[in-house]
């Protein structure tokens, strides 16, 4: 099974483009594929991905120079953390030495400058279909 | 005189930095906490329409957003002037108790638990939850299964985990189903044992920690919670109380909609964080500690078995006075998740939880409106002023971590004066100047409304105020 994490706060201008995605794939039929909004990624949240092999984050990544460029990082973004949100590493961490889980797993990012409002909606719009199609297809 | 910096403060929600002032001698002379973070919900919510304020002021948090959601939704009952239906009540309580479990049980396994576990002078490398998950591996899968167990109940109520849209004005969007209570009832007895068994480890381990009881802001303060007719642990309704550490009631049954009259609230110009005190004593002296510790104190009893059950030997703890020791709010927070659990059970049973009528409607009747709950970290106050037409005029908010911002820094300051010794700084007694802050618990996003990271910083300053070190725990 295939998990699909799309996460940001929806009030933050292109901070939503995780959740964006999750919408996009939300209205095609994807096989084996749990698709899940969050505002943040929570401890709690490992227990929704036992069963999955791959781990897909959606996340937008603060980047003034950059702006709306996509990437797809094979390794953690992020250190370790926990606090009352925590990182994708924390997540995968968590799965590896408390549930002997072992996923395969991806990040992919929009980079943004923007966490007010969504400054360019034709590009962002492009950045959401791009990545959606990609998740289809993929 | 010397100072030292903590910043930022770490495993704490929000932005935090401690400065510890030394004196010539290289003794510490003062201490405090600086919130460096600010978002100003008070003036940007002015102008917006008073039914968007329960979404709106949710986000002012992401770990206790109920909270905000409860108060505001209160807030507006009054504002309309309406009671809303019991089972709109009761499912509001449950979801407020389901929030209680999941922050405290954050707090205690995954924040705090690293001290209990490996000693507060523990390499830092190894006095984290990820050593934790490796040494300890139950504790942290039981303190995700609590978290999940409140988390699943919020959204299931409430319609999400984070920013629940269900609490409305006039009670909540939609009625329990009989599947639903099923489903949560029947996780009631593994839930319990997980609360219990880490109430017994807490407790097990409880001696080894005598230096840290007694210097963790410990002090006589005043102490504040909501309480009701019955005197028994109240999170949602009730009035206003404030004892004082001999156990005496200065002023009970004071209707929140009255706050002002008792609630002073200072600000101090090296802190985003207001200062609220009691105001017939006085700023400063006036200083109260809200949250767990303080609705232990003051409640008689919880009014659930086994909850009450802890409660008497907790209060067996203050010799028939209020317990004041900081460090106990870790105890304290571990008995409220075993009531919270017991209350779930007992709410959903209740007949009248389950009935269809959940919500009432009505026009604006008041100009003015207070909504007041116990949040997990303690007393919240949202006050909105309203135009006829529902355009928020003023708002007032005062925090739950805000209440407790006097205790904070006097505790601080305690707990530097006990461990910090200018020619020795360990990084095990830095920690525990963190760990002083860290019983509180405090939500400083939340408190002051925060835009950045979660980090915080040690500053120590010489007696011309420069800053001789700077320990960044970010």
């Amino acid at each position: 099974m295939r998990a699909i994490i799309g996460y940001g706060n929806s009030l933050r201008g292109e901070d939503a483009f995780g959740l964006d995605v999750i919408k996009e794939l939300q209205k095609l039929s994807l096989k084996e594929t749990k698709l899940i909004s969050a505002h943040q990624l929570t401890p709690e949240m490992v227990l929704e991905l036992q069963e999955a092999d791959e781990i897909l984050f959606i996340d937008t990544c603060h980047d003034e120079k950059n702006r709306y460029a996509l990437a797809c990082s094979l390794t953690e973004q992020n250190g370790l953390n926990l606090s009352h949100h925590i990182s994708p590493k924390t997540i995968i961490y968590m799965l590896k030495n408390l549930y002997a889980k072992f996923p395969d797993f991806f990040i992919y990012s929009m980079m943004s400058g923007s966490f007010d409002v969504i400054e360019d909606k034709r590009r962002y719009r492009e950045s959401v279909e791009i990545v959606s199609r990609h998740l289809e297809c993929y | 005189m010397k100072t030292i910096v903590i910043d930022p403060v770490t495993r704490i929600e929000g932005h935090a930095k401690i400065t510890i002032d030394l004196d010539c001698d290289g003794k510490v002379e003062d201490a405090k906490i600086h919130v460096t973070q600010y978002r100003g919900f008070e003036k940007f919510c002015e102008g917006r329409f008073y039914t968007e304020m329960p979404a709106i002021t949710a986000r002012t948090c992401g770990i206790c957003p109920v909270s905000h959601v409860i108060a505001s939704s209160k807030a507006i009952d009054e504002i309309l002037a309406i009671t809303p239906p019991q089972a709109g009540i009761n499912i509001r309580k449950i979801i407020n108790l389901a929030q209680i479990v999941q922050s405290h049980a954050l707090n205690f396994f995954h924040l705090s638990s690293p001290d209990f576990i490996y000693g507060f002078d523990a390499p830092k490398e190894d006095r984290n939850i990820f050593k934790m998950m490796q040494t300890h591996p139950q504790m942290a899968k039981d303190g995700i299964n609590l978290r999940a167990f409140g988390q699943k109940i919020i959204e299931t109520l409430g319609g999400k985990r984070i920013h629940p849209t269900g609490i409305v004005p006039g009670g909540v969007a939609k009625r329990i189903e009989e599947s639903q209570k099923q489903i949560i009832l029947e996780q009631i007895p593994d839930m319990l044992k997980i609360a219990q068994s880490a109430l017994e480890f807490f407790k097990t381990n409880l001696h080894k920690f005598q230096k840290e009881i007694d210097a963790f802001a410990t002090f006589p303060s005043l102490f504040m919670a909501l309480t009701n007719e019955n005197g028994t642990l109240e999170h949602y309704d009730g009035t206003l109380c404030f004892m004082d550490s001999e156990g005496n009631i200065l002023k009970d049954k004071i209707n929140p909609q009255d706050y002002k009259e008792f609630i002073g609230e200072a600000v101090e110009s090296d802190s985003y964080l207001k200062s609220p005190y009691y105001k017939p004593l006085g700023y400063e002296k006036g200083m109260y500690r809200v949250g767990a510790l303080a609705r232990l104190n003051i409640a008689n009893s919880c009014g659930t078995p086994l909850a009450d059950k802890e409660l008497k030997k907790f209060k067996a703890l203050g010799g028939g006075k209020p317990v004041l020791n900081s460090f106990y709010y870790h105890y304290a927070r571990l008995i409220e998740i075993i009531y919270a659990i017991e209350k779930i059970e007992e709410l959903l049973n209740a007949d009248e939880t389950m009935s269809e009528d959940v919500r009432r409607t009505s026009k604006i009747s008041k100009s003015r409106g207070v909504g007041c709950s116990e949040a997990p970290r303690g007393t919240l106050f949202h006050d909105y002023q309203v135009t006829k037409n529902g355009i928020i005029t003023a708002l007032n908010l005062i925090i739950a971590t805000g209440n407790n911002n006097l205790a904070m820094n006097a505790g601080v300051k305690q707990a530097a004066q006990a461990f910090i010794d200018s020619k020795n700084i360990t990084d095990g007694a830095l920690n525990r100047v963190e760990a002083v802050i860290r019983c509180f618990d405090p939500c400083l996003s939340c408190s002051t409304h925060a835009l950045g990271i979660v980090s915080s910083k040690i500053e120590v300053r010489d007696h011309n105020k420069k800053i001789i070190q700077v320990i960044d725990r970010n």
